[in-house]
C-alpha cells in the first residue's frame, strides 16, 4: 500500500518534469535565428516557396496554435517529419532506437554484471593489490576516451586476432541467408523469437566490441561507486554485528553489506544509460552501428529541427523512466525510502 | 566453575602518534550462570575486552599476550573457521546502540533467521516457528508480525529487545553485553536488565555486562571487575565490593554515585583524567590521582592481592597493612 502510493507520487512528478521539457524543446525551436520552411525547402528557395511552405507547415500560425498542433500531433504518437529527408521520424526512429538501446542496454549489463561484484571485493579488502589494480582499471575507463579504445579494440580483435567483426550489427550473409524477422527492432530478440539462431550468433558477435567498448565508462563508475560505498557500510555496526554472531563473509559481502552499498552505483549508472542513447554516439560512427547517437548527429549537422526536438523528447523520456526505475529499486531495497 | 577465563591480555593499536596501550595485562574469569560486570571511565578498556573475546577488534588492534581460555580451548589460538562457529553460536554480542546494530535493511525475521541458518539446523519451515518464540521469549509484544517489520518501525527498547533475541538464536552459552543500555532511556534500561537476568536464570547463560554505570552493576551483576587503564584494579562479588570496596579508585568511583536525598550537594569527583594509553605507565597507573599515593606507587605497578574470599585489589595501601 505505501509502495503503491510511493510509486504513483514518482509518477505524478515525472509527468511535471515531461510538460517541462515538452514546453521548453518547442520555445527553443522557434526562437531559434533560422528559417525552418527556407531550410525545408532547399537549396536557394524563392520567396514564394518559402512563403507556401510556411503555410504547409503551419509557421504562419500564431504560436500558441502552433503548440497546440504540435501537441495534438505528440499525442497521437507522430514526431513529425524530418526538414532534410522528408521522411517519417517515427519511421526512423524505429529502426535507430532499438539498435541503440540493444547497444546501450548490453553495455549497462555488462558494467553491473562485472562492475559490482569487482567493487564489493576491492571495498571488502582496501589497500590490497586486488583493490589496485581494480582502480587503476576503473579510473582508465572513465578517462580513456571511447573513440581511441574504440580503434584499439578493432586493430586487436578484427586485424590482429580476427576473432570478430569490424562493425555493423550483422553480417551480410545473415541478411542474405537468414534474416531476422523484424518484430522489436532489437537483433537479439528477434532472432531468438523466431529461433533463428545462426542469425543470434551473428548479432552477437556483432554487439560484443562495441558494447564492451561503451561498457568501458559505466563499468568504473560502477566499480568506483560501490567499492567507496562498501567501504563505508563495511565500517557500520551491523556489519560488525553480523561477524559477531558467526556469520559467513560471502553472506555478509553480498547480501547484509551489497543491499546497503549498491545504491549510488545503480543511480550513476541509471543516468550513464540515458546519456548513451545520443552519447554513444563516436562508437555508434567507427562501429558503422546505425543508432540514434548518428541519426541525431546528422540531424544536428542538417539543422533538422524536428528530428532534434523529437530525439531530446525521447531520450528526456528515457531520463524520466530510468531515473524513476531506479527509484522504484530503491523503494523496494530501502523501505524507508517508502516514506519519503 | 569458570566457562571463559582471560589471562594476562594485552592490546595495543597502532595509531599515527605511536602505539597504544589499551589492555595491559587483564585477567578475568567469568563463572558458568553468573552475570559478571566489567566497569570503568571510558577509555579503560572495557570494550576492548569484550572485543578480544569474540575476536573481532579494528584491523590496527594487536593482541600482543595473553590467553582467553573457553572450553579448554584457547580463542586466541583456534583458526578463523572455527571461530566463525563460536561467534554468535557458543559466544554471542549484544551492542550498545541497537538502532545502528540492527541492519536497516532486513526484517527482524530475516536477520535472526540468517543466524539460525548459520548454526542452528532447523529446516526452513521451522525456522519461522523458531524465530517467532524467540521474539516471544525477549517480550516482545505481536511476534508473529515481529517478524516481518523492519528495525525503524520498532522503538529503542524493541530494538534492543529484537537485538537480545538475535543473540539468543543459536543459544549461546556466553553472551556479551557491551553497554546494551546506554542508547535506551531509563525506564526502557529496567525494562531490558530484568530481561537479561531473567534470560541469565532461565537458560542459565553466563553474561559480561560491560557498562560504565555501577548502579546497573549493583543491580544487574553477581561478580564485577574494576578496570583502569587498561589493568584490573579490583574485583569481587558485587556485595563484597559494594560493602567494602578498597581500591582507591573504586571507592572514587562509588563516592561518585549522586546519592538518593543528596540533592542539592555537589557530586564528588575524582580529580585528574585517564592517562592516555600512548604513553608508558610506570608504577600504578591511578597514581596522579589518588589522594593516597606513596613514593612507591609512582615507581612499582601493585599485583592483585587477596583482600578476602574472592576479593582482589590491586594497591600498595593494602600491602602496607598486611605486610608493616
Amino acid at each position: 500500500m505505501v509502495y503503491l502510493s510511493f510509486l504513483l507520487r514518482r509518477m505524478g512528478l515525472s509527468v511535471f518534469v515531461l510538460v517541462g521539457v515538452l514546453i521548453l524543446t518547442f520555445i527553443v525551436s522557434r526562437v531559434i535565428p533560422s528559417n525552418p520552411a527556407a531550410l525545408y525547402a532547399g537549396a536557394r528557395p524563392r520567396p514564394e516557396q518559402v512563403e507556401e511552405i510556411e503555410k504547409k507547415l503551419g509557421l504562419d500560425k500564431p504560436l500558441t496554435e502552433q503548440f497546440r498542433v504540435y501537441l495534438a500531433d505528440l499525442l497521437d504518437g507522430d514526431l513529425g517529419e524530418s526538414y532534410h529527408s522528408r521522411r517519417s521520424i517515427n519511421t526512423d526512429l524505429s529502426i535507430f532506437l532499438p539498435a541503440t538501446l540493444e547497444l546501450v542496454i548490453a553495455a549497462v549489463v555488462i558494467a553491473l554484471v562485472f562492475g559490482i561484484p569487482i567493487g564489493t571485493l576491492a571495498g571488502a579488502y582496501p589497500r590490497s593489490p586486488f583493490d589496485y589494480a581494480t582502480r587503476f582499471v576503473a579510473i582508465a575507463g572513465v578517462s580513456v576516451p571511447s573513440f581511441w579504445l574504440a580503434l584499439i579494440a578493432q586493430s586487436v580483435f578484427f586485424s590482429q586476432l580476427g576473432w570478430l567483426p569490424l562493425g555493423s550489427r550483422i553480417s551480410r550473409d545473415a541478411t542474405l541467408f537468414y534474416p531476422i524477422a523484424a518484430q522489436t527492432g532489437f537483433y537479439l530478440i528477434d532472432a531468438a523469437i523466431s529461433g533463428n539462431w545462426d542469425a543470434w550468433f551473428d548479432a552477437l558477435h556483432h554487439l560484443i566490441l562495441p558494447a564492451l567498448v561503451l561498457s568501458a565508462y559505466p563499468l568504473g563508475v560502477t566499480i568506483r561507486m560501490t567499492q567507496a560505498s562498501m567501504l563505508e557500510v563495511l565500517s557500520e555496526t551491523y556489519i560488525t554485528a553480523a561477524r559477531a554472531a558467526g556469520l559467513s563473509r560471502p553472506v555478509i559481502l553480498f547480501k547484509l553489506a551489497l543491499k546497503n552499498a549498491i545504491m549510488p552505483a545503480l543511480t550513476v549508472v541509471g543516468l550513464s544509460f540515458a546519456y548513451s542513447i545520443t552519447g554513444a554516439f563516436l562508437v555508434e560512427v567507427i562501429f558503422s552501428w546505425p543508432g540514434v547517437g548518428k541519426y541525431v548527429t546528422e540531424a544536428v549537422l542538417n539543422v533538422d529541427f524536428p528530428v532534434i526536438i523529437a530525439v531530446t523528447l525521447v531520450v528526456t523520456v528515457f531520463y524520466i523512466g530510468v531515473n524513476l526505475a531506479v527509484d522504484l529499486i530503491q523503494a523496494l531495497l530501502d523501505p524507508r525510502v517508502r516514506l519519503i | 566453575m569458570a566457562i571463559l577465563t582471560v589471562e594476562n591480555l594485552r592490546v595495543q593499536f597502532k595509531t599515527p602518534y605511536g602505539a597504544v596501550y589499551a589492555l595491559r595485562g587483564i585477567d578475568l574469569a567469568l563463572a558458568k550462570g553468573d552475570i559478571l560486570g566489567l566497569v570503568g571511565e571510558t577509555g579503560c578498556g572495557k570494550s576492548v575486552t569484550g572485543r578480544s573475546i569474540i575476536r573481532l577488534l579494528d584491523e590496527n588492534a594487536q593482541i600482543t599476550d595473553g590467553k582467553i581460555i573457553f572450553e579448554d580451548n584457547d580463542l586466541l589460538q583456534v583458526d578463523d573457521a572455527e571461530m566463525r562457529r563460536i561467534r554468535g553460536n557458543r559466544i554471542a554480542m549484544i551492542f550498545q546502540d541497537p538502532a545502528a546494530a540492527l541492519n536497516p535493511l532486513f526484517t527482524i525475521g530475516q536477520q535472526i533467521n540468517d543466524v539460525l541458518r548459520a548454526h542452528a539446523s532447523e529446516a526452513r519451515e521451522d525456522r519461522r516457528n523458531r524465530i517467532v518464540e524467540l521474539l516471544a521469549s525477549v517480550g516482545l509484544p505481536d511476534p508473529a508480525q515481529m517478524v516481518d517489520v523492519y528495525p525503524h518501525q520498532l522503538s529503542g527498547g524493541q530494538q534492543q529487545r529484537a537485538m537480545i533475541a538475535q543473540s539468543l538464536a543459536a543459544e549461546p552459552d556466553v553472551i556479551i553485553a557491551d553497554e546494551p543500555t546506554t542508547a535506551l532511556d531509563v525506564t526502557i534500561q529496567a525494562q531490558i536488565l530484568d530481561l537479561l537476568r531473567k534470560l541469565q536464570r532461565e537458560r542459565a547463560i553466563s553474561v559480561i555486562l560491560i557498562t560504565h554505570d555501577l548502579g546497573i552493576v549493583a543491580e544487574t551483576c553477581q561478580h564485577v571487575v574494576v578496570l583502569y587503564a587498561g589493568r584490573v584494579v579490583e574485583q569481587g562479588s558485587v556485595a563484597a565490593i559494594f560493602a567494602d570496596p578498597q581500591h582507591p579508585y573504586t571507592r572514587g568511583l562509588l563516592a561518585a554515585l549522586p546519592r538518593p536525598g543528596g540533592r542539592g550537594a555537589d557530586l564528588k569527583v575524582i580529580p585528574g583524567s585517564v592517562p592516555s594509553g600512548l604513553e608508558r605507565i610506570v608504577g600504578c597507573a591511578f597514581a596522579p590521582r589518588c589522594e593516597h599515593v606513596m613514593e612507591r606507587c609512582r615507581q612499582q605497578q601493585p599485583a592483585l592481592a587477596e583482600m578476602g574470599s574472592a576479593h582482589l585489589s590491586a594497591c600498595f595501601l593494602h600491602a602496607s597493612a598486611q605486610y608493616d
